[in-house]
Parts: C-alpha cells; structure tokens; sequence
C-alpha cells in the first residue's frame, strides 16, 4: 500500500501556542503550512491553563490560545491534522520528506484541525518543531510528599482546579494554600540546573486568584528567590507581598498531619518550625520535550546542555520554536515562534528563488 | 556587624579544604536548616548561619564557636540540598581548620586520644573476640597505628597493642 502524498512549504510538529502562532505567522507572509498534533485536541500545555485576570488583566497569557485558535481557522493557508505523529523523516536536496502516522483517538471537534486517517509521505522545504516542553513530575521529589500526603497539589493540577471551578465558594475553600517553588528548577540533586522562569510568574498570579475567590484565605509563598516574571513585575510585587506571605525558605518537607499537610521549614534566625496548610502546591518547573531525543534522532536536531532541543548546529531546514527550545511563558513562545517562522519563510522564498530563478 | 572585622579570604580558605568547596553553590535556601535534627533540638544550631557567617568572613566568631562540634554527621542537609553544597563535608572543613587552631572541643581532642591509642573508639576486648568466636568469627585486631600517622603521631612501641597482621 502506497502511501498519501503531501506537498508544503512549511511543516510544524506541535499544536500549541507555539506551533499555532507559527502557522498563524507564515500564513500572514502568505506562506501556507502544514501542522501536526500527535494528541486527538489542539492546544497543548496552554489548554491547562486558567485566566488569572483578578481587577484586571494579570496578562498569562491563557486566553491567546483562543485567539490562535480562531485564527488558525480562518486562514486558507493553514492545513491542521490532529492525531498525527512523524514517524519518519528523510533529508531531501531541499528539504525534508516525512512520514506520518495516523494516532488513536482522533475525532472531529470544533474549529481548525481535522484528524489524520491515513499514513501519509509529506514534503516540505522546512520543519518547525514546535513540540513543547515538558513538565516536572513533582513525584521525583518525593520529601514534598506529591502523591502519598493529602492536600498536596502540582501547580498543573491546580490550574485544572482553578479552570474547572473546584476552588471557590460554590467547591473545596482553603483557607491556607501554600505554594512551594522551584520543585524540580535549580535543582543539581536532580540534574535540573535551570530556573524554569514562569513559575514565580504563575504561582503569583494563582495565589492572587486565590485571595480573590477566597478572601479569608492565607498564601504563602515559599522561594528561594522571586524571577522576573514579565511586564510591570517590579510594580505588582511589592503589592502581592501585602497579599501574601512571602518565605524566602525552601522547605525540608511536606508530611502528613491531622487536618492536613504540614511544611517544615526554618526561618533565618529561628528553629525550624512545621506549619499545617490546607492545600500545598508545588509549583513545578519546565524541561526538555518529552521524546526529545527522538525527533532529536529524526530531524538530527542539536540538543543543548540542558536538553532542549536547538536549531543551532543542526540540520538545515529544521527550526525550533517554544517552550521545546528552552522554558519559555506563553506569551514569549508566540514571539520565540515569530522568529522561527520568520527563518523558515526565508529559507521557502530562497528555495524558491533558486528554482524559478 | 563592621564589614573591616570580616576577613573575605575565610571562604576561600574553607573552600580549599577537602570538602569544603560546596560552600561556592550554596542558595541560602535554608533546606538544611528546615530538615536538621540537630537544630530541630538545638536552635541555636544552623546550617544556614554556618554558612552565611562563612562567606561573610566571620572567621573568629565560626571557629570558635561551639555549635559548629554539634552536627550528628547524618546527611539530611545533603540529602535536601538542590546544590549539591554536602555542608556536612564543609562542615568538616571548617572543623579542621578550627582544631588547627587550637578551637577543637575536649570531647575531640578525647576521640582523638582514643583512635591514637586502640585503632578505634570502643576498646576490643576479650569479650568481644568471646562472642565473635562463639559466632566463628575472627578476633579483631586494633591497629592504631595507621590512625597515629594520620594524627601526625609516631607510634610508641610499648603502646602499639596486638601484633599487626
């Protein structure tokens, strides 16, 4: 049985923000692409995520999906397959030839994408990875007690929490949520040297969230330091630190008490101390991609030290865009996808050139 | 606190010491601190003041302290470190410079008395070699003589104990 055949300019692995923002970007410059998501729904990581507009817009980046999305469907240029995986790739005088493979599980939903049905050959003068990154499984740091004490949350699970509405007046109401940071970020005992640079910037804007739906609520925010987690950040921070408390102390562990969790921890000066919560949250870091290292194999993309996948020193034709590249927000992987876009519509119109010219 | 009492040189001179360079990484996140059972009984005791007192070049105030003699060797802080600092090796570091100057606590320099003289610091009797034959073990043999040259002592004939192997 031969295979469908496929021609495009552009081809993108991933339909996140990232992947979305790229499509969304060579289709303005009037490049058509091609993307693929090896999942059954668009939308990736950012699909997790809950507004975390209080007064105002708390600018997370959340929302822009939706924007994508919409986009993404009205274009012409576009051509979205859900439930679609690389699972062959072959270096071409100009470009790539792809093998993809139909996944389980593919149906029909709203808006762009429709999924792939049959295994199908594509050619394409570049590709796009725009696969994501990967998150911290908080169970590898077993002393905060992810999975085995009550009460204990990911910060992934909490954005589900928070986007569904199971925190508030009408669901579950904490009155004490502790959030401890850099949960597998900065962390040589786990060979994660890297700060993951969005979960300051999350688990502030949750806390905030929080203190909005509850306002009888307490957060603490345990740190080893607070990253820059965007526009205004010196203004808004020395607000939250009056709506929050703030612990520059790592905690030595997460156990198990009578009305819930309990965090020891110690204070500059003081004796270690262990304070109960009704709900902790670990905010988890971001890493390489999972299965890097087989689209690193397939399209022979570099790696850097740390993991995630690179352009540089690779192969030509092949781009890297999001958090695939390094941890990024949501709103710098649309930009950090802008860029890879741009590059590839470069290479499209040389290409071109040399064969018309 | 006068920054012209600090010496800026005490870290170095810690880190140089064997173990001691864990003492570059170190976050101040006061993990250590949180899971030492040590200041869990003994507030006073603080990994993480050890350590701030150390880069600031509180040379005199942490040798001569008596607090730093009180770590129980367990590892916790090591196992809690996200950088890899091992304080209970820096720890040891800043102990060997103390005792170089005279600050090692009686207790220490009576463990030291101890290793120079049997090889170890419980005295192999009789009635341990009684057991251990009855169980069909070798006897043990104190052999204090590798720990006298590592003390920097010359082994005195008469005092050498068994015969070596």
């Amino acid at each position: 049985m031969t295979n469908a055949q496929l021609d495009t300019p552009v081809l993108i692995l991933g339909g996140g923000v990232a992947g979305l923002a790229a499509a969304v970007d060579l289709a303005r410059r009037g490049v058509a692409a091609t993307l693929i998501e090896r999942e059954p729904r668009l939308g990736g990581r950012a699909s997790q995520f809950c507004c975390k507009a209080t007064e105002a817009c708390a600018r997370c980046g959340a929302c822009r999906l939706g924007e994508l999305l919409a986009q993404a469907a009205q274009l012409p240029q576009i051509t979205i397959y859900t439930a679609a995986l690389a699972v062959a790739a072959q270096p071409q005088n100009d470009g790539w030839q792809v093998d993809l493979a139909p996944q389980p599980g593919g149906e029909i939903g709203p808006g762009a994408g429709r999924p792939l049905r049959e295994r199908t050959t594509l050619n394409t003068q570049a590709v796009i990875l725009a696969v994501g990154g990967g998150a911290f499984n908080p169970a590898g740091k077993t002393r905060f007690g992810h999975g085995r004490v009550q009460g204990v949350f990911s910060a992934l699970e909490l954005e589900a929490m928070l986007s569904q509405g199971a925190l508030g007046p009408d669901g579950l109401a904490p009155a004490k949520v502790a959030f401890i940071q850099c949960v597998g970020s900065r962390d040589a005992s786990l060979g994660r040297l890297w700060c993951s640079r969005v979960c300051c910037g999350y688990a502030l804007r949750m806390g905030r969230v929080i203190r909005k739906l509850l306002p009888d609520s307490e957060v603490t925010f345990f740190h080893m330091d607070v990253q820059d987690y965007g526009r205004a950040w010196e203004d808004e921070l020395p607000l939250m630190r009056h709506q929050m408390r703030f612990v520059r102390a790592m905690p030595g562990e997460v156990t198990a008490g009578d009305g819930g969790p309990q965090v020891t921890y110690a204070l500059a000066g003081e004796q270690a101390q262990k304070e109960g919560f009704d709900l902790v949250v670990l905010s988890v870091g971001l890493g390489p991609p999972n299965g890097a290292s087989a689209l690193g194999e397939l399209f022979g993309a570099a790696k850097d030290d740390d993991g995630f996948l690179t352009a540089d020193g690779g192969p030509a034709g092949v781009f890297v865009a999001g958090a695939a590249a390094g941890p990024r927000s949501l709103n710098e992987s649309i930009v950090h996808a802008g860029l890879a876009a741009s590059a590839a519509a470069v290479r499209v119109a040389s290409l071109t050139e040399a064969r018309h010219g | 606190m006068r920054l012209n009492d600090c010496d800026p040189g005490f870290k170095h001179e810690v880190a140089a010491e064997p173990g001691g360079a864990g003492i570059r990484a170190c976050f101040a996140c006061a993990a250590c601190s949180a899971r030492c059972p040590v200041g869990a009984n003994r507030p006073a005791y603080d990994p993480r003041r050890i350590i701030r007192l150390t880069l600031l070049g509180r040379r005199e105030e942490v040798l001569a302290s008596p607090l730093i003699w009180l770590c129980s060797s367990c590892y916790s802080c090591g196992e809690v470190c996200p950088q890899q600092v091992r304080f209970t090796e820096v720890l040891t570091a800043i102990k060997n410079i103390a005792a170089r100057e005279g600050h090692a606590p009686p207790s220490a320099k009576i463990t030291a008395e101890l290793l120079a003289k049997q090889g170890r610091l419980l005295e192999v009797t009789d009635f341990e070699n009684d057991k251990r034959s009855g169980l069909g073990l070798p006897p043990v043999q104190q052999r204090p003589e590798d720990f006298q040259a590592i003390l920097g002592l010359k082994p005195s004939e008469g005092e050498a104990g068994e015969e070596p192997r």
